[in-house]
């Protein structure tokens, strides 16, 4: 299951393919606070990149700038080369941006193939008169719409729950449901936060295969995670976070070993041992 | 367990008191075989299915037109009801009519009382169809008994007005035959009665309401109680629902919108500025008007949640009184509002204060309502306040846009009060402030919870029940009780003063009713989950010693 895709170097970044995701210098400060200091890195197209750091770093706040759920204080957050600064979410997502949360964030007294419907909204056509009355292209959209949400639940094994409210789902199909909706838009950059939290090993296995599947597509993902196994199992390129600031990245074998990382989660003592070249765990 | 259920058709042709639930209808229990298309092909069926009920009512109807004119001319002007048929010796074809309608009467009764000793021996599987399917046959055995034993009472006891005593039994004819017209329809199309519950309930309800001005002939005033109360409260209910139970935007100033539209409608048609336009043009006016303000009140609202939300929009309440009060602009006329209100007409008839037109027209403007509304919550845009509903970050980041997600539910809740106003307006005549005080966005409030946050039939029915309540049962309370008291042989009763104790029934009969159901009389599906699962994750709070 080893994802074993060609790296590019992290040195000529020009040369690469054009970043899919860039942020120049982005920071972010909650009254006293800096949570995300001036911190810059690219996610290329067709790439999946981990954001990995302590608790506290960061990550989430970096995810939620990317998604214009808070605005960015500095910096530039590029996306294919726009500006997504200042733009609301839900623009942001019809662009091309779509995310999980870290705490499942489903529509709870919603069923599942509304879930996922809700997640094609952007895309739709429709306007409320149409919708009032019904007319042709709006049961058409709303057909077309319907089956193209009940394939996509298909798809993530989730057709039996089609009609139960996402609140009554498992939780690893939870999990599995926000992938769903987030994917319906049709989205180019998907940003999952902590999809492997709460999951059990089984269920880990489960969604590297649906990343290293929808990679495939060509879709890219940028993922914040905790559990260091998927990380480096899946990751192209890691990019580390700690108290806000860009403290490495990299391939993960870089990122493994690097004293800094090591020092970040471990303490300095740590790293000391880490250069006799301990496994770094998560 | 019975095969699994393939082909939705399927289940149309076998459910029966023994065949098992579509699982669609389960809410907490994970779901099993039904392949997920099934409530789209369902969907499907139910406007074919709506078509035959109709069909079938208006026979119904046009059936009992017809049968009080023919038993009238052929049983001596006796009372008919069923029971007389049945006790008193066949006389003519019609008390012979009667006498097989009665008969088919306690057929369906007895039927009925067995499908509830069946349910009641089968329990443990709780199944909603049953109960759904039980509710309407209790509503038409009881609806016939009550007929059946209202007679007597209603030649003596003025109950719904002043009646005599011939028509008190041509109104029992009319009220039997509507109960046994919808027993006969529940079970006729029983199956399609299971698997769409919902609209034959409806077709139901409407078409006792259309016929609600022949079954109270002899009764003006309930007439004018359905149409100046029932009717407007319950559009109005519709209306909040969609801002309070579809977008979950608490809102305690909706009265504004009401006055926004009667004033509108009210000056576009009336001596107050010399304006004389048709009624039928100016609701669309005021409900544009109405829009509008939905949206420019609803505008300062957006980056407010829950409490803070209910204040801001409580202040609305409280300006547009105010100011219609203030007669601002000169255009509302102080505090005497605006009077001489012309009334509708149609193809050159006047509406005049008949109120029965009015209440005719307004149950048509809410079936449509009711129709446009379920299509709405059906859509991109039902899905889009549903997602703003439950999380609103979620929504935004999966695209939905906030700003006109919300503005859309606070202009089309506030057209649907539009429209409310301009009927008011045109039926009383005329206008004050006083009509529109917070007591209203209150009460309206109270109806929608009440009645089933996020459901429109609930709601619909909290309205009537709300004003059932307070502009009839309160209003003749003092009757009642008096009646009552020398029946029983209490005239005591009668001498209390109940214009004291009213508002304190009233609170009572609604505590007492949102105890008994908390989550509303007829709940949305979400909200009744949402009850139940909130009462779970309690017990599980104090298994795990959080609380």
């Amino acid at each position: 299951m080893t994802v074993t895709a060609p790296v590019s170097p992290a040195e000529p970044l020009e040369a690469a393919p054009p970043p899919i995701l860039q942020l120049d210098r982005v920071s972010k400060r909650f009254g006293g606070l800096l949570a995300v200091n001036a911190v810059s890195f690219t996610v290329a197209t067709g790439e999946i990149v981990s954001m990995i750091g302590p608790n506290g770093a960061g990550k989430t706040t970096a995810f939620n700038m990317v998604t214009g759920l808070y605005p960015a204080t500095a910096g530039r957050i590029l996306f294919n080369g726009q500006s997504v600064v200042g733009m609301p979410p839900h623009r942001i997502a019809k662009l091309g941006i779509t995310r999980t949360f870290q705490n499942i964030r489903l529509f709870s007294f919603v069923t599942a193939v509304d879930n996922v419907m809700v997640g094609e909204h952007c895309k739709m056509h429709e306007n409320i008169f149409q919708s009032m009355f019904k007319t042709p292209h709006a049961r058409r959209e709303e057909r077309d719409v319907e089956l193209r949400a009940l394939a996509s639940l298909r798809e993530f094994g989730l057709e039996r729950y089609a009609d139960s409210y996402a609140r009554n789902l498992p939780y690893g199909l939870q999990r599995r449901l926000e992938i769903a909706r987030a994917l319906a838009s049709g989205p180019t950059l998907l940003l999952l936060d902590e999809p492997a939290a709460g999951l059990n090993s089984q269920e880990k296995v489960e969604l590297m295969q649906i990343i290293s599947d929808l990679r495939a597509k060509g879709l890219t993902i940028f993922l914040i995670e905790h559990d260091m196994r998927v990380v480096m199992e899946i990751s192209d390129r890691i990019v580390v976070l700690d108290h806000g600031e860009l403290i490495a990245q990299g391939l993960p074998v870089e990122v493994r070993n690097n004293p800094r990382v090591i020092e970040a989660y471990l303490g300095s003592g740590a790293a000391a041992q880490s250069e006799r070249g301990p496994q770094t765990t998560a | 367990m019975p095969e699994p259920i393939v082909d939705p058709l399927a289940v149309t042709e076998t459910a029966g008191p023994t065949t098992e639930e579509p699982r669609r209808d389960d809410d907490l229990a994970p779901p099993d075989e039904l392949p997920a298309t099934a409530s789209e092909a369902a969907r499907e069926e139910s406007s074919v299915g709506f078509t035959a009920l109709v069909i079938a009512g208006l026979v119904f109807i046009v059936a009992g037109w017809l049968l009080p004119w023919f038993v009238e001319q052929t049983s001596n002007g006796i009372g008919f009801s069923a029971q007389d048929a049945v006790s008193s010796p066949p006389t003519g074809i019609g008390t012979f009519v009667v006498y097989l309608i009665g008969v088919a009467m306690v057929g369906l009764v007895a039927f009925a009382l067995y499908d509830l000793l069946n349910s009641i021996t089968h329990r443990g599987r709780p199944l909603r169809w049953w109960r759904r399917r039980t509710a309407l046959a209790i509503l038409g055995a009881v609806g016939t008994l009550v007929v059946w034993l209202l007679i007597g009472v209603l030649r003596e006891e003025p109950l719904f007005g002043n009646i005599s005593s011939f028509a008190a039994t041509d109104n029992a004819v009319w009220m039997t035959l509507t109960g046994f017209v919808v027993l006969a329809l529940t079970y006729g199309l029983r199956p399609w009665v299971v698997t769409h519950g919902e609209v034959a309930f409806g077709g139901v309800v409407f078409m006792i309401g259309a016929l609600m001005p022949f079954i109270f002939n002899q009764s003006t005033s309930f007439i004018e109680w359905g149409a100046s109360a029932a009717a407007i409260y319950t559009l109005l209910a519709l209306g909040l629902n969609i801002v309070v139970g579809f977008a979950g935007l608490l809102d305690l100033g909706y009265a504004a919108f009401f006055a926004i539209g009667a004033y509108t409608c009210g000056s576009l048609a009336s001596p107050v500025h010399g304006l004389h336009f048709p009624f039928w043009i100016v609701i669309f006016i005021g409900l544009a008007v109405a829009a509008l303000f939905g949206a420019v009140l609803g505008a300062p609202t957006l980056r407010l949640r829950g409490d803070y939300l209910a204040i801001v929009t409580l202040g609305f309440g409280e300006i547009i009184p105010d100011a219609a009060n203030n007669n601002l602009f000169n255009a509302t006329g102080g505090p005497e509002g605006i009077t001489g209100i012309d009334h509708p007409s149609i193809f050159g008839f006047n509406f005049g204060i008949d109120a029965k037109f009015y209440f005719w027209s307004l149950l048509i403007i809410i079936a449509i309502v009711l129709v446009l509304l379920r299509n709405i919550q059906r859509s991109r845009l039902g899905r889009a306040w549903a997602a703003i509903r439950e999380d609103e970050v979620a929504a935004a980041a999966t695209g939905v846009n906030p700003v006109t997600t919300k503005l859309l539910a606070f202009s089309i809740g506030a057209s649907i009060s539009g429209l409310a106003g301009a009927f008011f307006g045109a039926e009383l005549g005329s206008i004050t402030p006083d009509s529109f005080q917070f007591a209203v966005s209150v009460t309206v409030l109270s109806t929608v919870v009440l009645g089933g946050l996020g459901n429109n039939t609930g709601v619909a029915a909290g309205g009537i029940l709300v004003s059932f309540i307070i502009f009839w049962m309160l209003d003749h309370l003092q009757e009642w009780m008096g009646t009552f008291g020398l029946k029983f042989g209490l005239p005591a009763l009668g001498t209390i003063d109940y214009s004291r104790w009213v508002y304190i029934v009233y609170g009572a009969i609604l505590v007492g009713i949102m105890l008994l159901r908390p989550a509303g009389l007829l709940p949305s599906r979400a909200r009744k989950s949402e009850l139940q699962a909130g009462g779970q994750s309690e017990a599980l709070a104090v298994v795990q010693g959080v609380v």
